[in-house]
């Protein structure tokens, strides 16, 4: 599902990556970005959490001229004064005016790095607001969003996935540069699609699925073809014939405890001695058996 | 500086990383040795350094940096290192004095709400400026910063300090090619909160975000050593050359007069 997502999103469209501390999504929103480019399609960038030049390492060719980076890292507050795009020009109006600014005949992805930096400092009702109207204004063909889930409230969360189309959270994996990719897709028809994969990054950015059995490491799952067969091409004869395959089951084996045993074992034969027991005045005679509620 | 601690993270005077941003954190330990290594390291290159010292007295600094063959008051003198003594700040923004230098760093303290913006100018004025008169030219600038944390107990909010610890990443690491070290501090156990919006795991979690390299330390979790003082968890975050995303690795340490030693788990000179 991954790769589906990778290939594009419909028009429309809101994927928010979801990462924490231990595992940053940024590696997979520039594959995504990487995907967006060589699909020819303008990329808008609302940077505000790593540079250009971070943003972009890796990001080769041609197509990173239809990359366009909103400076929003150098000075998001206003603190200086040449501010880039501030955090608080984040409204429908700045922001189709900002995607405008580039001609091209597609409309645009806008892509935010991150959501998370712009919920610190603008209310989420505000930002969930902005995110639905350029969604339905048309001015942006799909947005993409990074999202810290450990620096917010779970609510707060919630309440921004809820607009997305599709949710990706990603989390380190069991084994070296692999992580492991929850994925929930809501189509348009409200169909839920959930799925989890494994995946790495190469150095091109692109996105290399692994097989989910190459991690399930305690169980081995062979496949038919690859069993073979150890009775075959032997000097000597290990395969049974069907009398013998039946002697076999029939066998009683010594210390397996079945009915004739226990039958044997507890009516003693006739002629064997009897226990006689007279309890005298010091001893506590119960009735009762105490092996009684044991199952043998 | 800790020579271990330079070849683990391939770093020598000479030749180190640019534009990194170092996080430092302790969860019930304390990690203010590894700011002394850094903080002789880059004098030793012959960096220009920022040092916002907000726990401990220039002398202590200066004291154990005599221990480990640097001396501050020399750098200082040159104009090679730029240190504020927050201690002594915050007495004078509190009860103003007439000899005060009327440096507003600590001015956030009259009204934490505001923010650490005035701090932040204190850094940048500090990381550009190259002084009237310096004979020697300095290296890439440095801010290191003892520590996050308690700024966040003299007010300031966690925000605050994370759009603090951004703004100083983007003028010192991506616009000078400096490096930035920074010390967070934890005091309890590291919970599963739900989004604590004000909390020293917040904050440390922000940073981490942030970071290109971070160093974790903490006690044993068998307990006290007499032996080995801790262990130290370090973690690249950048995609280095060999295409590796985080990488991390566990040591131990011990602390001794003159420094620390590293070794991996289990080699402490004591035990084999």
């Amino acid at each position: 599902m991954l790769t589906e997502l990778l290939q594009g999103t419909e028009a429309g469209g809101f994927l928010i990556i979801q990462d924490s501390a231990s595992y940053s999504g940024r590696h997979l929103l520039k594959s995504f970005i990487n995907a967006a480019l060589n699909r020819e399609e303008a990329v808008h960038v609302l940077g505000f959490e790593v540079s250009e030049e971070e943003l972009t390492e890796g990001l080769i060719g041609s197509p990173v001229q239809r990359l366009h980076f909103h400076n929003a890292y150098s000075d998001p507050l206003g603190w200086t004064d040449q501010p880039g795009f501030t955090v608080h020009q984040f409204c429908l109006e700045e922001l189709t005016r900002l995607v405008k600014q580039t001609s091209h005949p597609k409309p645009a992805t806008l892509v935010i790095d991150s959501l998370s930096w712009i919920l610190r400092h603008v209310g989420a009702p505000a930002v969930c607001k902005t995110l639905q109207q350029l969604r339905k204004g048309g001015a942006v063909r799909a947005i993409m969003g990074l999202l810290h889930v450990d620096m917010h409230q779970r609510g707060t969360v919630g309440n921004v996935c809820h607009l997305a189309t599709s949710v990706i959270t990603v989390a380190p994996g069991t084994k070296g540069d692999e992580a492991v990719a929850k994925i929930t897709k809501r189509s348009k028809s409200g169909k839920v699609v959930q799925d989890e994969e494994f995946f790495s990054i190469k150095t091109d950015l692109t996105v290399v699925i692994q097989s989910m059995s190459s991690q399930l490491g305690h169980k081995q799952a062979d496949p038919e073809e690859s069993e073979t067969d150890p009775t075959a091409n032997l000097t000597f004869n290990l395969r049974l014939s069907n009398t013998e395959r039946e002697a076999k089951q029939k066998l009683a084996l010594p210390f397996v405890f079945s009915k004739e045993k226990k039958t044997a074992l507890l009516h003693s034969s006739p002629g064997s001695g009897r226990i006689l027991y007279e309890p005298d005045a010091n001893d506590d005679y119960d009735q009762e058996d105490p092996d009684d509620d044991l199952d043998v | 500086m800790f020579t271990e601690l330079n070849s683990i993270l391939n770093t020598t005077p000479d030749s180190f990383t640019q534009g990194e941003f170092v996080l430092l954190s302790d969860r019930r330990s304390d990690a203010s040795f590894l700011i002394h290594h850094f903080l002789s390291l880059y004098l030793r290159a012959r960096c220009k350094v920022l040092f916002l010292g907000l726990v401990q007295s220039f002398n202590h600094y200066s004291a154990i940096s005599q221990r480990l063959g640097v001396s501050l008051t020399q750098a200082k003198e040159k104009g090679q290192l730029v240190f504020l003594e927050g201690l002594n700040e915050s007495l004078s923004v509190l009860i103003p004095r007439e000899t005060d230098t009327g440096s507003e760093a600590m001015g956030f303290l009259r009204d934490p709400a505001v923010g650490l913006k005035s701090l932040y100018e204190f850094v940048r004025s500090g990381a550009t400026s190259s002084g009237v008169g310096e004979q020697e030219e300095w290296g890439p600038p440095v801010l290191l910063v003892d520590d996050l944390s308690v700024l966040r107990s003299l007010g300031a909010s966690v925000d605050a300090v994370l759009d603090f610890s951004h703004y100083c990443r983007a003028t010192v690491c991506s616009q000078l090619q400096g490096n930035v070290v920074m010390l967070a501090r934890c005091d309890g156990e590291e919970e599963e909160d739900d989004g604590d919006d004000e909390g020293s795991e917040r904050l440390l979690r922000g940073l981490t975000h942030q970071c290109s390299l971070t160093l974790h330390v903490q006690g044993l979790p068998t307990g006290y050593c007499r032996d080995i003082h801790g262990q130290v968890e370090v973690c690249w975050r950048r995609r280095r050359g060999d295409g590796r995303c985080t990488h991390k690795k566990l040591f131990q340490y011990k602390v001794h007069d003159k420094g620390a030693s590293f070794f991996a788990p289990g080699t402490s000179s004591a035990v084999l």
